[in-house]
């Protein structure tokens, strides 16, 4: 262990102090001296890191060398220094935050975020009606420590890695990745390690999950460059291949020598003017770091995951998965979350950049994370529109459903499962756009309005079958509000919708389906309330 | 180590933040327009003139030697024979009897050059005129024109594809290519389910639903959502829809474009062009032959040969071709030497397209390749070169910003040149 602290000391400070040790002549053999070649520095002899589980060993070693651990245990933050932190930070008085939401409206919302599908009935129904206090710390508990939770999350990541993926489909396993990440969920493994496992794996083998990151980039140095920046550090440096970047402070020089950590031999800039003059590169980490020159490429992979990871000066890190957790769950980042220009961007810097160091002091403990948002006031107030920036955080903003939750939303109201695929395809969308900026297409609209599957549901499914079978108006229109929008009818609703019954009282099925139909195709039914 | 400058506060980086919002015209009436706020008299003077562009991708690179750059009588060549056309000094293989008599109207370029060998980078960089770099996706020409040219307020989408196509991009949702399964079929779900009447009555009751929610705390939603189910139904229920379907057609007329889903989807595309839709895209596989390339190109050839001659001279009668713009292309050629399985590999150091209408100057050859087709003697042209030339055909400026996502501005075309003497 002392040895590996020894080493680990050289291998980064190398960069900051000194270079490799030389070595003291010393007098006794200054005869002798003369005639013996004078003897290289020898390589100090590095530890193994053939397996996932050696890499981490290193990398653990080294994150436990870093002065922040050191204040760990001493910091408190719950979801109630959370609140206060940001009312700070808004600065308008308690009236313009709204009201936090109700049972059925929690309920709902935390079963997509967490599940990626509604409540079922009877979910619902026990939550309701459940009069313990604190019902939904204990609903989140419950279900962050579900496989759904895990499935949902690790097909969240695998679609972010892969959305700018060109790799040819018989390089890569989308699944293999899927299902890593997933059974990383389920154990709570740190974002340190999975991320770790991420960027030092060779990427050779394509059923290997964590191999997956390097095959969808081709395992092209620029290509992990880029994406590196943009999926762990939500920084966009993809312009600085070819030019100094005209927004931001990344010069071209800079995005090649990250590329180079990627490089399996040496690496080589092509020159801007003539593309065939090529300079040599040597790696060197954004905020300045350099590995010791004699690391070869599967050393350099752990080290730039070091720096990524470690280095106390890198809040980028722990602020990108954070800042992106935030921005899927209230529907608004503290900046886009994978396009970071200047730090002026920020909005409400203080809270996000001090929620993210604890979320490093908690050893990027990614379930905290989600509870301490989700148990938080901000993330349990009422839907708004948000217009400007001043009003961001004083609600949550209806987000869009994601396909998975279109699919499960479908499938749970009318029990219609072969619109899977169609939904995945149509109402695909990219999960690094803001949700303000996304937008819906005419195919999702004559999907949900005229598709033979989702009407044949519609027609002669498991609810119509049910709701049929109800002679009440006002019960019936409850019912089929509860199934598909998870919540009660207003009265206004409920008097709409039991007249049209009272008027169309000769085809009473015809007139359910159209009910049916109205709340399938409502806005409501596909938004995140 | 290097100071921190974390908090140098740089350029201004207006147009990051809610891009789409900087540039969208607000209102939920124009919820449909393209995200180029290019609404300006020329533009409105253009989509008057009602140009139109039909890309005939042919999928897979086709070879060179066997369809507009034949080498009869040399070992490359192999057993392909060049046939005369009507336009004197220009020959084509011999598979292609049916363009030959159209080639008046055709011009011929030989000499596109390229180092994109791979098929899913090739295409992408023939359709987008950008070659696959990072993370940025390019938009589909498709959807460029479509931004460009197409009416917002129109029934039927502005960008029409038969089968997949290269997607739009950093443009997003509004010029996305309307992918159409067959040819000759509606589009996916455009097919009304039930009576017009009981859907107007579900749309009414949607809008209250719809309504109420945006009380309740979801108005952007809400009125786009709205917005996008109006232009959803005003397609359901608008005429301009049939212009999918081959009904009205004499039977006649489709036979002459040929049996083939190709050759039916050429058809479509001729409707779709005369119902407004600026870019529509028509694909025919089966072009990468790599084995027994004399056993199944002849075949492949003699569908794209009739579809492709019927089309040109169709425009044509009907007064449209001036206006229509028609290029036939593929992602890359293939080697010139035969491969020991019968076949050609792929090759995109020198390949060959065909252009037009919209003012194209037909009846000539441009550029030439050696004896042996192994290289450009003269004129070698690049992609760029292509597409600034369809930009010319169709009246758009290639100078143009588009604006992606992160407030970058690209230019439609960057670099290249018009193809000279191509314009008549």
């Amino acid at each position: 262990m002392v040895r590996v602290a020894r080493l680990l000391l050289v291998l980064f400070l190398a960069g900051v102090i000194v270079g490799e040790q030389t070595i003291v002549p010393s007098p006794v053999y200054a005869r002798k001296r003369k005639r013996r070649k004078k003897k290289k520095p020898s390589k100090p002899k590095l530890p193994p890191i053939k397996t996932p589980a050696q890499k981490l060993k290193l990398l653990r070693s080294i994150g436990a060398s870093m002065p922040t651990r050191k204040v760990a245990g001493r910091i408190r933050f719950t979801s109630e220094t959370l609140d206060k932190g940001l009312q700070v930070q808004i600065g308008l008085s308690a009236s313009h935050f709204a009201r936090l939401i109700g049972d059925a409206a929690f309920a709902r919302r935390v079963y997509l975020d967490l599940n990626g599908r509604p409540p079922t009935q009877g979910e619902l129904d026990r939550f309701v009606r459940n009069a313990d206090q604190g019902k939904r710390k204990k609903l989140i508990d419950t279900l962050l420590d579900g496989d759904e939770f895990s499935r949902k999350w690790g097909r969240f990541w695998q679609t972010i890695i892969f959305y700018n993926s060109d790799a040819n489909k018989n390089r890569v396993n989308r699944k293999a990745l899927e299902d890593w990440l997933a059974k990383k969920f389920k154990a709570n493994a740190g974002w340190d390690q999975i991320t770790a496992e991420l960027i030092s794996a060779t990427g050779k083998e394509k059923d290997n999950g964590p191999d997956n990151f390097n095959l969808a980039n081709g395992n092209k140095p620029e290509k992990l460059a880029a994406e590196t920046a943009r999926v762990f550090l939500g920084i966009s440096i993809q312009c600085a291949e070819c030019h100094d970047h005209p927004f931001d402070r990344w010069k071209r020089r800079q995005f090649h020598e990250l590329a180079a950590f990627f490089a399996r031999g040496k690496y080589y800039m092509k020159g801007k003017k003539d593309p065939t003059q090529k300079t040599l590169i040597k790696a060197r980490f954004l905020l300045g770091e350099t590995p010791p020159a004699y690391l070869n490429a599967d050393y350099r992979r752990v080290a730039v995951a070091a720096y990524l990871i470690y280095n106390p000066k890198n809040y980028w890190f722990a602020r990108a998965y954070v800042n992106r957790i935030w921005s899927e769950l209230l529907g608004d980042g503290f900046y886009s979350v994978d396009s970071l220009g200047p730090d002026s961007e920020v909005v409400h810097k203080i809270v996000v950049n001090r929620l993210a160091a604890v979320f490093r002091y908690r050893n990027f403990d990614t379930k905290w994370l989600f509870r301490t948002i989700m148990n938080s006031n901000t993330y349990q107030r009422d839907i708004r529109t948000i217009d400007s920036q001043t009003d961001l955080f004083t609600a949550v903003r209806p987000s869009r459903l994601r396909s998975d939750q279109v699919a499960a939303s479908v499938r749970q109201s009318l029990g219609a499962k072969f619109a899977d695929k169609a939904i995945a395809i149509t109402f695909k969308t990219n999960p690094s756009i803001p949700q303000r900026d996304l937008e819906g297409s005419i195919q999702q609209a004559l999907l949900m309005m005229n598709s033979r599957v989702i009407n044949a549901g519609i027609r002669s499914g498991p609810l119509k079958k049910q709701l049929v079978r109800i002679r009440d108006n006002r019960k019936l229109v409850a019912a089929a509000f509860r199934q598909t929008l998870a919540r009660r009818p207003t009265e206004q609703e409920a008097v709409r919708y039991t007249s049209y019954l009272r008027r169309h009282s000769k085809n009473r099925a015809a007139a359910i389906e159209d009910i049916l139909w109205v709340l399938l195709n409502s806005t409501e039914f596909i938004t995140k309330r | 180590m290097q100071n921190d400058l974390l908090l140098d506060v740089g350029l201004d980086r207006h147009g990051s933040v809610s891009r789409r919002r900087f540039l969208q015209l607000g209102s939920a009436a124009l919820a449909g327009s393209g995200l180029l706020g290019s609404m300006s008299l020329h533009a409105a003077e253009l989509k008057k003139q009602n140009r139109a562009c039909i890309l005939v991708w042919l999928s897979g690179g086709p070879s060179q030697m066997e369809t507009w750059d034949p080498k009869p009588g040399t070992t490359n060549g192999g057993q392909t024979k060049a046939i005369r056309t009507a336009a004197s000094g220009v020959q084509i293989a011999e598979y292609w009897p049916k363009l030959a008599r159209q080639m008046r109207d055709v011009a011929v370029i030989r000499t596109m050059t390229n180092k994109e060998g791979a098929h899913a980078r090739a295409t992408y960089h023939l359709h987008t005129g950008r070659r696959p770099t990072g993370v940025l996706k390019f938009p589909n020409f498709g959807s460029v024109v479509a931004s460009q040219l197409g009416d917002p307020e129109a029934d039927i989408p502005n960008f029409v594809s038969i089968g997949n196509t290269i997607s739009s991009g950093f443009l997003g949702v509004q010029t996305a290519p309307f992918v159409v399964r067959r040819a000759g079929q509606l589009p996916d779900n455009a097919a009304l389910a039930i009576p017009q009447s009981r859907l107007r009555e579900r749309l009414t009751m949607l809008a209250q639903q719809d309504d109420d929610f945006a009380h309740a705390g979801a108005t952007e939603l809400a009125t786009e959502h709205q917005a996008l189910y109006k232009q959803a139904s005003k397609m359901m229920l608008s005429p301009q829809l049939k212009a999918f379907q081959l009904a009205g057609e004499s039977a006649a007329m489709k036979t002459a474009y040929g049996p083939s889903p190709f050759g039916q989807g050429l058809l479509v595309a001729r409707r779709l062009v005369e119902a407004g839709v600026p870019f529509i895209e028509v694909r025919r596989g089966g072009w990468d032959n790599h084995r027994n390339l004399y056993k199944a190109l002849p075949k492949n050839a003699g569908m794209v040969d009739q579809g492709l001659a019927q089309l040109i001279a169709d425009l044509k009668q009907r007064g449209r071709l001036d206006r229509t713009l028609i290029v036939c292309v593929g992602e890359f050629g293939r080697t010139p030497k035969l491969n020991k399985r019968g076949g050609r590999d792929h090759w995109p150091k020198n390949f060959g397209l065909l252009m037009a209408g919209a003012g194209v100057r037909g009846g000539k050859v441009i550029g030439k390749t050696a004896d042996d087709g192994m290289t450009v003697v003269d004129r070698p042209l690049v992609v760029e070169d292509m597409f600034q030339t369809m930009c010319r055909a169709m009246k758009i400026d290639p100078t143009t910003q588009m604006v992606t996502p992160i407030g970058r501005p690209l230019k439609i075309v960057d670099g290249g040149q018009v193809i000279s003497g191509i314009f008549a």
